[in-house]
């Protein structure tokens, strides 16, 4: 393992590294990392939920969608919202949407959780289409004004350069990551991956199941909300198909299965494979749905660990080759 | 009689026959989760690829009846292969694999539907023998819906002869209950397995084809069945033959009834029920498992 040395090292090393990516890259490839960090944090949400608790929750774009048009609605309806305002107000929406869904969905678990959350995810598709007054319909809502972030009596930061953007984003997601990290590895969080393994334990330790699956599902929600609301903020634009259309809740799927599931940077590793995949096959070809289907098929039938797990098979591989005898030295 | 009384009974007939072809799609897909424990996301895929197929085979012979008979027996074999050399060698892995291999699939067949059909809705020509209206009892019904309503029910009928009066039925209605039990007892359940994959994708065919004619067949109509049907599966309770044929019905109703009244909010409906239905029992309607 790292030492403490080491980790401060690499984090200033990676503190660097993002500070210099944009100047490096230029402004496409920083566009494309924002995309990227975006749904990684969505992804990882969706992991919090999977892996740690084994809820599948597959309509999760529910929650990206709300946190989005949380945003979106804020900016456009409300003159003089501040910037960390309308993303308060889209993670405060997305909070409320996850506790009215609570009582419901905390009772159910396995498949039937995974369907109800499919139908729920539909069902706010179909209503931001048909709330065609307050969604917009198809065209959604776009065009709002992006206030710059005010940091008072020091600065106003334009959030319409995209480098300025990129820091923004970049700090809130990364926040977010660790805040999710730090949320697995609290006593709370131990408790969770109990009722992942033995809920019925954990309810004989005293520990009351459902509403700590309540408390994992609404931070989870609440973090793919901040990944939507930041969304929205970066596109300028909200529309039903890129809130809340399955393919958004598929990607979390996909991204986690790739990355590999029960591991916290699994999800993360499979944002980064799926974007790069992506940005490599619309290159040659615009049939993307055959390639992503091809891919989802080839990843379950040969590594159905994931990227994730496949490291780990090569690193056991490796520490058992380097080291087999002081390992049968131990032992005896 | 009335215009209004009419009007409403005219709407009846239009949402039964929607329910059927439902209950058509959801059959097959609580038949399969029942015994296999597989949500087939591809299921809608099937159903979307037999009414391609439909449309094929009529403009290659021009005989409807034969499109009726030979698309959904195609489609039934692309379902065989499938479960053969996909879901039945990742059958281990658990849920979440086979949901999204069955996603994977079905992005495939969308995309090799557009490949080789094009993004365009293709028209499928009802035979003349079953258009137009016909007058019972002084009210004009469209015949092609009550077609689709007795061809459901002959469907139904089949069915129920095969799973309750066969030997094969027996089989399949004592390995959903307990499939490893009948597997020791000497059956080959695998072979099972790949029968009631193949008689669920061909099911949807059925309503693949049945539904072609109203809807005319695009890519679309995977996303348009894939979703009522899941809810109808969802809220009948997995796996319960009754339930599906019962939510199918009043699915049917709701969106036909739904459209007239509050027409903007009617696939709203559905949820709203199927919500309701899971607050208060979490299986579903008949459900006896999670």
């Amino acid at each position: 393992m790292m030492n403490k040395k080491g980790q401060w090292i690499f984090w200033a090393g990676l503190i660097v590294v993002l500070f210099l990516y944009p100047k490096v890259f230029g402004i496409y490839y920083t566009n494309l990392f924002v995309t990227f960090a975006i749904f990684a944090v969505y992804s990882v949400s969706f992991n919090l939920l999977l892996g740690y608790t084994a809820l599948f929750s597959f309509g999760h774009a529910m929650f990206f969608g709300v946190g989005g048009y949380g945003t979106a609605l804020a900016l456009e309806r409300i003159s003089g919202m501040s910037l960390l305002g309308a993303l308060g107000i889209g993670l405060l929406s997305t909070i409320i949407f996850a506790l009215i869904l609570c009582p419901i969905v905390v009772r159910v678990t396995g498949s039937a959780f995974a369907m109800l959350h499919l139908a729920f995810g539909q069902l706010m598709y179909i209503l931001a289409l048909k709330l065609r007054n307050i969604t917009g319909g198809e065209d959604g809502i776009g065009g709002f004004p992006i206030p710059p972030l005010n940091i008072p009596g020091i600065a106003s930061i334009s959030m319409k350069v995209p480098e300025n953007f990129y820091y923004f984003a970049i700090a809130v997601l990364g926040a977010s990551l660790w805040m999710m990290w730090f949320f697995t590895k609290t006593p709370f969080g131990q408790i969770q991956v109990g009722v992942r393994d033995n809920a019925m334990r954990v309810d004989y330790l005293g520990f009351k199941v459902p509403q700590t699956k309540a408390v994992v599902y609404v931070v989870a929600g609440a973090f793919a909300g901040v990944a939507g609301s930041i969304f929205t903020l970066f596109q300028n634009l909200i529309a039903a198909d890129s809130a809340f259309s399955i393919l958004v809740s598929f990607g979390a799927v996909i991204n986690t299965l790739v990355g590999g599931l029960g591991s916290f940077f699994g999800p993360l590793c499979g944002a980064a494979i799926m974007q790069i995949l992506e940005e490599v096959t619309t290159r040659y070809t615009d049939r993307v749905e055959l390639v992503a289907g091809l891919i989802l098929i080839l990843v379950i039938m040969f590594a159905p660990m994931g990227f994730m797990g496949g490291v780990r098979i090569l690193r056991a591989k490796w520490l058992a080759h380097s080291a087999p005898k002081v390992k049968m030295e131990k032992v005896s | 009689m009335d215009p209004t009384t009419a009007m409403y009974i005219a709407q009846g007939i239009h949402g039964i026959a929607y329910g059927m072809v439902l209950f058509l799609v959801a059959s097959g897909l609580t038949l399969i989760f029942g015994m296999m424990d597989i949500l087939n996301l591809a299921h809608a895929a099937f159903f979307m690829l037999s009414a391609y197929f439909c449309y094929q085979f009529l403009s290659m012979t021009g005989n409807f009846w034969l499109a009726l008979l030979l698309a959904p027996v195609v489609t039934a074999f692309f379902g065989i292969l499938m479960e053969r050399f996909l879901l039945r060698k990742i059958h281990a892995f658990g849920l979440m694999s086979q949901l999204v291999v069955t996603v994977g699939v079905s992005l495939v067949i969308l995309a090799a539907v557009k490949i080789f059909w094009g993004t365009e809705s293709l028209p499928v020509k009802i035979p003349p023998i079953l258009t137009g209206l016909v007058n019972i009892a002084g009210m004009d019904y469209p015949l092609y819906r009550l077609f689709i309503i007795g061809l459901s029910l002959v469907v139904l009928a089949i069915m129920a002869l095969l799973l309750y009066k066969t030997r094969i039925g027996k089989i399949v209605r004592a390995a959903v209950s307990d499939p490893n039990m009948v597997n020791a007892l000497g059956i080959n359940i695998p072979l099972v397995f790949t029968f009631v994959f193949g008689v669920g994708t061909w099911l949807a065919g059925v309503a693949g084809v049945a539904i072609a004619p109203i809807l005319t067949v695009f890519p679309g109509l995977e996303a348009q069945m894939g979703m009522d049907a899941f809810v109808v599966v969802i809220t009948g309770g997995f796996g319960s033959l009754a339930g599906a044929f019962i939510v199918s019905m009043i699915f049917g109703l709701l969106s036909s009834y739904g459209v007239q009244f509050v027409s903007t909010l009617a696939p709203v409906l559905m949820f709203a029920f199927m919500a309701i239905v899971l607050a208060i029992r979490p299986v579903g309607l008949f459900g006896e498992r999670e």
